[in-house]
């Protein structure tokens, strides 16, 4: 009975370190988590990665600064404060009924570009050297699901889910990010 | 975080197919029972208490998702659903624990399960005779994962389960008639059972995306303590343990390509849950593999928290059975 007990024991333990195995493996590459951050200075040369990245921002709130409802321009001041000009598109009906002042909900449809830069400078041809106006960084990237966090100068966080053509596998925390244009896709006046 | 991460359909799916093996084997100590000895009367109840305790973890465990199941083991058939709604998940994005270079997340699970077995003997002394089970389990608990780098991480739970098990007993020949009244009395058939589970687990996980693939590989050792607290028959008590322990590797790909405006995913798992104590003696089998695939459709930060919508299957197998299951996959991440 004894011996039985002892064998029993030894498969046990023989099944355990099979299943241990993963766990054993996974501590062993163990180092430090690090929390996101969009404040650091990305690898690589100072370029481009892409321009043109269409996202969508859902339900922003915003004060209407002015409008020119006949070229259907919008200037809006965003609830953080972020000042927008954009577009409004042909879908949003009524667009002689918003003035300035109004409280709005808008979805916003925005074409971004993303950049490595250095100290904000993007080098040029013959050595010359072009400020970038950012809005936001890159603090996370998840290429999987196409998932692009940012980071704006006021601290806030955005998350975007970008078309099958962004180039995220090169994109990475600390990327410079520029509004390149905006277009309100719905509006909702709220007062 | 992953809601699993409605995670482990898979493993759930496996137990519910074997609780076939269960309705199969619980039914025959009736008619022979008034010719045992005490001893083995209480040996029978024991093992009464290892398969109430048994469909009652497969019921309404949040890791063992709903489906479908028939066996003919032992030449009866064996009939087995399970309805089930529930899940699990990290909520938020991991923050830093204290000055530790430790990231952690809350975690919650739960889930709420009906079981029902029917097991139509067609041999031997309970020939045409029909026993059903019916069992109602709720379950609901939590933890933290701990990030310990950006790609492994831990997460203890302990969550807390109700179950109440019902079984009818329909004599079909005249042997069972004869003898229906003293196996009732013995609280051999037609009992019902209240019981509470108690489920410490540790779930260890290691991530890694390749490209835009993403690799888990995870185990999950997983303890269960039951007993019951009420039942229709002072004879009938149950008080047992079990062990699962979950090893999974699940691979996510995206296709690159769009179906009505969402991306197209596959995807799957193969994980093999080795069994111990009362599930083993349950179930009749140490082990289960199981192999899933699923397609379906990526809806992350488009529609609420759903991560994706899908149809998923599973081919399961071990000791002596093996099954399909069949279902839709929807998962969430908070």
């Amino acid at each position: 009975m004894k011996s039985c007990r002892k064998l029993i024991a030894a498969n046990v333990i023989k099944r355990a370190s099979f299943n241990l195995f993963p766990a054993v493996a996974a501590l062993m590459l163990t180092g430090c988590w690090t929390p996101p951050n969009a404040n650091v200075q990305p690898g690589g040369e100072p370029r481009l990665i892409q321009s043109g990245i269409s996202v969508e921002s859902i339900r922003e709130r915003a004060m209407v600064q002015t409008i020119d409802a006949s070229q259907r321009i919008l200037n809006l001041k965003l609830s953080d404060g972020t000042p927008i000009t954009c577009k409004v598109s042909q879908q949003v009906v009524g667009v002689d009924k918003i003035q300035a002042g109004d409280k709005i909900k808008v979805t916003l449809v925005e074409e971004l570009a993303v950049y490595v830069l250095k100290d904000g400078i993007l080098p040029g041809a013959a050595g010359t050297e072009k400020v970038i106006l950012f809005i936001a960084r890159v603090q996370s990237v998840d290429p999987s699901y196409r998932l692009l966090t940012l980071q704006y100068l006021n601290g806030q966080t955005e998350v975007f889910k970008t078309g099958l053509n962004a180039k995220l596998l090169e994109m990475q925390p600390g990327d410079a990010v520029v509004l390149q244009s905006a277009e309100a896709k719905a509006i909702h006046i709220e007062n | 975080m992953t809601n699993k991460k409605n995670r482990r359909p898979a493993a759930l799916v496996t137990r519910v197919s074997i609780t076939a093996g269960i309705a199969t084997s619980l039914l025959p100590v009736m008619p022979v029972q008034a010719q045992l000895t005490p001893t083995e009367i209480n040996d029978l109840r024991n093992t009464i208490g290892n398969r109430i305790e048994t469909m009652t973890i497969l019921g309404g465990d949040y890791g063992v998702g709903g489906g479908s199941y028939s066996s003919s083991a032992k030449g009866d058939n064996a009939n087995i659903n399970t309805t089930k709604f529930g899940g699990s998940g990290e909520v938020g994005a991991p923050q830093p624990l204290g000055d530790l270079d430790i990231g952690w997340q809350p975690r919650v699970q739960g889930s709420m399960g009906y079981l029902t077995a029917n097991n139509k003997f067609q041999s031997g002394l309970l020939d045409d005779d029909t026993s059903k089970y019916k069992t109602f389990a709720i379950q609901f608990g939590g933890g933290a994962r701990f990030w310990l780098n950006d790609h492994f991480s831990i997460a203890p739970t302990v969550m807390g389960m109700y179950g109440h098990t019902e079984n009818n007993f329909t004599a079909g020949n005249t042997f069972s008639q004869d003898n229906l009244t003293e196996a009732k009395q013995l609280g051999l058939i037609d009992w019902s059972v209240d019981t509470w589970t108690i489920r410490p687990s540790l779930n260890l996980q290691y991530q890694y995306t390749w490209h835009r693939v993403i690799f888990t590989l995870s185990s999950e050792p997983t303890y269960f303590y039951t007993k019951s607290f009420d039942s229709s028959s002072a004879n009938l008590n149950v008080e047992g343990n079990a062990e699962a322990w979950d090893n999974k590797l699940d691979v996510d790909a995206p296709l690159g390509v769009e179906l009505f405006g969402h991306e197209l995913r596959t995807g799957g798992y193969f994980s093999r849950t080795d069994l111990y104590g009362d599930l083993e003696d349950g179930l009749a089998t140490s082990y289960v593999y199981e192999a899933h695939g699923r397609l379906v459709l990526d809806f992350l930060n488009q529609l609420w928290k759903v991560q994706w919508i899908g149809l998923g299957g599973s081919y399961l197998w071990g000791n002596d059975f093996h099954g399909w299951s069949v279902g839709a996959d929807v998962t969430f991440r908070f």
